[in-house]
């Protein structure tokens, strides 16, 4: 297996009149071609903004300040912006967060999904409707309602038409972006079976971002875990479940109800996200750690390999050689 | 959609119909009687015989609703009455002055509504830039400053002290242009209170397009577009602009309403002939037909004009209709 997309110390801040917010510092981690990595957190630890990072969509006030997304031996934060437009979607493409707003409302679903497809590749209007057919038809929707318009469809079936989208140009990544979110639990289980079935299918390297844990364990190989805007924790499912390292991602698991130990408590984690705005240097868990020293105030725990594969940030798990 | 034209038809005929006898009860439920307004002070000194003659020649000794019935026939074939003020027919006075009206207010909101859309679209796109705090503080002073000053500055500036164009009228007194040379006086004449009309009015549309703009390009779909790697000059146009022209484009049928009624306050400035200043003059001289006519023409342009939308809607919106 090669890496298909590896994330190196990306920064994204946000300039506002308070200060500057640190939404996303530091992140690292990478991913393997065919492989379906969950990205967790809760609301507002960067997941997103690490999404659109890789793509360059951060726009004024944000700014990616530093760090490095590659992908297949490129970096795209480098990336001059004829080379983005051509690689966008071809190479990388997006299920959106509410596909609800996703769809142009003034235009029919077809038309949006051939636009993409006549973008990035030099085939004819026919074939392109003739694709479009098939690809709706992909995700279970009757490839003749490519002439309906977004509203004509159901939240369900317009995330549907999302994924479809996203898989117009046979891209090599595909990233969710919380594409269940809004829907209710059938649906959403549809979609993420969907997902997970088109990933197996093509053989796709799939980001999900979710906060919901127990789903993204059930489909993901591997899991990083995000907090605050930083990553606290990447390894593979097993790993994380049988042997969490931060505290965070222990704390998570605890407050998670298991359907195999339903007699297990689910304990909250007390506290509440520190504000990004003019961070200090300091793990940002600290506030909430029931472990937290005085290091943890003072310095940035950094992401290390603590066994192999498997990395955490955190000043209570030793180095792997140390 | 035949179905819902229909509907909508049968709403305006009553509309119009509500409104014509309206038009009809008001003038009779004010006090005073007819005979002042037709014979002036005259009637004081008239025996009951003259004024039962008087009655009798303008039908007023009929029943309520044998006049209303008159009424509503002479409406139907284009005969609005007998100008007391003017002694001449109303309809030939309409008809004289609703082609200058058109041309000045028809021509005024197409000019405004092309401005406003133009600098709405480049100031939203360029947001918290100081282009967009430019052209803001500039279209928020236009609108500022009340038609009839702006009026009188152009005409003590342009017309007055450097000659460039005539101070008054829709065409030279007692000329006898032919072709050419009668469509450049007309022009000359345009100028000035067109200039007026497209200043006063443009704000409206510049800060409803920029709104609406700035609305749009929040949305997700926008920033779908861009990862789907469509270039920024679609996106602006095709994605962006073509939803945001929506209210835009109600704003302007209702005003495309309004354009026959004319533009009171700068065709009185300019001494302009058309429907506004006859308005006006209609009720300084309580010429009461004239000012039933003129205001029965603008009632029923605004229907035409709501119509009008009710027929376009559906084209330029995929939700309406159907």
């Amino acid at each position: 297996m090669s890496t298909v997309l590896s994330i190196e110390n990306l920064s994204t801040f946000f300039k506002t009149d308070k200060g500057i917010v640190r939404a996303v510092e530091d992140v690292t981690f990478s991913l393997e071609e065919g492989e379906m990595l969950g990205l967790i957190g809760e609301s507002g630890c960067g997941k997103t903004t690490v999404a659109q990072s890789i793509l360059r969509l951060i726009e004024y006030p944000g700014k990616v300040v530093s760090g490095k997304v590659i992908l297949n031996g490129k970096d795209l934060l480098k990336a001059t912006d004829d080379e983005l437009y051509s690689l966008r979607w071809k190479e990388i493409s997006v299920i959106p967060q509410s596909a609800m707003n996703a769809l142009n409302p003034v235009y029919t679903v077809g038309d949006q999904i051939i636009e993409a497809i006549l973008l990035h590749e030099k085939v004819s209007k026919s074939e392109a409707v003739k694709r479009t057919k098939t690809l709706l038809e992909l995700v279970g929707i009757d490839g003749e309602r490519q002439k309906s318009f977004p509203h004509e469809f159901s939240g369900g079936m317009k995330q549907r038409v999302a994924i479809a989208m996203a898989l117009a140009c046979n891209p090599k990544l595909v990233i969710s972006d919380e594409s269940t979110t809004g829907l209710d639990v059938l649906t959403q289980a549809q979609v993420i079976a969907l997902i997970k079935n088109l990933q197996k299918k093509m053989n796709l390297s799939v980001i999900l971002i979710s906060h919901d844990l127990p789903m993204v364990t059930a489909i993901c190989e591997k899991i990083a875990i995000m907090y605050a805007g930083k990553l606290v924790e990447w390894a593979t499912t097993e790993e994380i479940l049988n042997n969490p390292k931060h505290p965070y991602s222990k704390a998570l698991l605890n407050a998670t109800p298991n359907l195999s130990d339903p007699d297990r408590e689910v304990v909250s984690i007390p506290g509440s996200v520190p504000n990004l705005v003019n961070i200090p240097k300091c793990c940002r868990f600290h506030t909430r750690c029931p472990y937290a020293f005085d290091r943890c105030l003072n310095e940035s725990p950094e992401l290390r390999e603590v066994t192999p594969g498997h990395y955490t940030a955190c000043f209570l798990e030793g180095d792997k050689n140390g | 959609m035949g179905k819902f034209l229909a509907s909508k038809f049968l709403q305006y005929v009553i509309v119009i119909f509500l409104m014509l006898t309206l038009n009809f009860l008001l003038p009779r439920l004010m006090p005073g009687n007819p005979l002042i307004f037709l014979a002036g002070e005259d009637v004081g000194f008239m025996s009951s015989a003259e004024k039962e003659a008087i009655l009798e020649k303008h039908g007023l000794n009929q029943s309520i609703w044998q006049q209303y019935g008159t009424y509503i026939k002479h409406i139907f074939t284009g005969d609005f009455g007998y100008s007391y003020q003017q002694k001449r027919p109303i309809t030939d006075l309409l008809m004289e002055r609703l082609p200058w009206t058109l041309l000045l207010t028809g021509l005024g909101l197409v000019i405004s509504t092309v401005i406003g859309v133009l600098f709405g679209t480049i100031s939203a796109w360029r947001r918290g830039t100081k282009t967009d705090a430019n052209l803001l503080t500039m279209f928020m002073f236009l609108s500022a400053m009340p038609s009839f000053w702006v009026g009188m500055i152009l005409v003590s500036i342009f017309a007055a002290q450097l000659g460039w164009f005539p101070v008054f009228g829709a065409e030279a007194a007692w000329s006898n242009f032919k072709g050419v040379d009668r469509f450049i006086d007309i022009v000359e004449h345009l100028v000035l209170p067109l200039t007026t009309l497209v200043l006063i009015s443009v704000t409206s549309t510049f800060m409803i397009m920029r709104y609406s703009m700035l609305n749009v390009l929040g949305e997700d779909y926008i920033m779908m577009a861009k990862a789907k790697g469509v270039k920024e000059k679609v996106i602006k146009y095709k994605h962006a602009m073509r939803n945001a022209l929506l209210p835009v484009a109600t704003v302007f049928m209702l005003s495309l309403g309004f354009t026959l009624g004319g533009a009171t306050v700068i065709e009185t400035v300019f001494a302009y002939p058309g429907v506004g200043r006859l308005m006006f003059e209609s009720v300084l001289s309580r010429d009461y037909p004239l000012i039933q006519a003129t205001f029965l023409i603008i009632t029923f342009s605004v229907v035409i004009a709501n119509f009008l939308a009710d027929l376009l809607y559906p084209l330029l919106d995929p939700k309406v209709g159907k």
